[in-house]
């Protein structure tokens, strides 16, 4: 038996969810070393996103894509064929994620969830006076890549880890239970709940770095 | 006096995440979409959390791998398997 044959503790069960991406049809049992790791490459551009929303480091991010593809490559003969290849993948690397975040513990996992309200930053807008027809163009772009990436990086890690794959990989609910092994009703209260957070966070990241003031005075101007 | 097949305000709002995500059935889809096309309110704001999801995902998508990641891990497959031959 070969190392990447091998068996280990971190390689997650075969895949519940069926729905087959292209080129996962075939079982990886059926693969050749060469075309296994033409499915693994095609998902490290994704991964690596992923792994750098939850490490919030470029080296840290790297070293965790490359652990995933190891153990993915071990454990080749878990992946069950017709199942989404991605899925498979993504789920080792949580799983990897989750043993060093054990160890490392570095994000605040406490936070005010209750007093948000739903459509936090609608209703903002609304009491700022400021138009509603476009939010993503007044803020979200004027926030820019980094504090948007800041403001999901920040969430709690259970929150983290769904809303990071929504909004990257824009993944269904259930998709996304898949890669984190959790029922799909978690996924849809984690998510709720962690839009909200995220909300509270960019409006409270605009008012700093002085995007509402300037909606605001755009506004003004306008009438 | 409400319609017995028509959603009220409350009761489309409540699916509003479900809706803008396309994980409800087509008939309660077709519900939320009917209420929304009388309801300039709810339909607001409906469109203003569409845009918000849109706008985050747009952002945080925009992510290249480092070209040295890709030869990295390409190096390391090769060498577990050049491991694993002798």
């Amino acid at each position: 038996m070969g190392p990447c044959q091998k068996m280990s503790a971190s390689i997650p069960p075969k895949s519940r969810y069926h729905g087959a991406t292209e080129g996962a049809e075939r079982s990886v049992t059926a693969l050749d070393a060469v075309a296994f790791d033409a499915q693994l490459l095609t998902q490290l551009p994704p991964a690596y996103g992923y792994a750098l929303r939850l490490m919030r480091n470029k080296a840290d991010a790297e070293d965790l894509v490359q652990e995933a593809a190891l153990l993915a490559c071990r454990g080749s003969q878990t992946f069950e064929a017709g199942t989404n290849f991605k899925a498979w993948f993504f789920r080792i690397l949580v799983r990897c994620f989750h043993a060093r975040h054990r160890t490392a513990k570095r994000r605040p996992e406490t936070v005010e969830l209750d007093d948000t309200p739903d459509v936090y930053l609608y209703g903002n807008f609304i009491r700022s006076g400021l138009p509603s027809a476009d939010p993503a163009g007044a803020l979200i772009d004027r926030l820019g890549t980094e504090r948007v990436g800041e403001a999901i990086q920040a969430l709690p890690t259970e929150y983290g880890l769904v809303c990071t794959l929504y909004f990257m990989e824009d993944l269904p609910y259930h998709e996304i239970a898949d890669v984190l092994d959790i029922p799909v009703g978690t996924v849809r209260s984690r998510l709720h709940r962690g839009r909200k957070m995220l909300q509270k966070a960019l409006w409270q990241a605009a008012l700093e770095a002085g995007v509402i003031s300037a909606l605001i005075h755009e506004q003004e101007q306008r009438t | 006096m409400k319609h017995p097949d028509r959603f009220t305000c409350e009761e489309t709002f409540r699916r509003l995440d479900d809706f803008l995500d396309r994980e409800l059935g087509a008939a309660e889809m077709a519900r939320v979409r009917e209420h929304l096309e009388t309801c300039a309110a709810c339909a607001r704001e409906f469109s203003f959390e569409a845009s918000v999801l849109e706008g985050v995902k747009r952002k945080v998508r925009n992510i290249d791998l480092p070209v040295d990641v890709r030869a990295r891990v390409t190096a390391a497959l090769r060498k577990e398997r050049g491991s694993g031959a002798g």
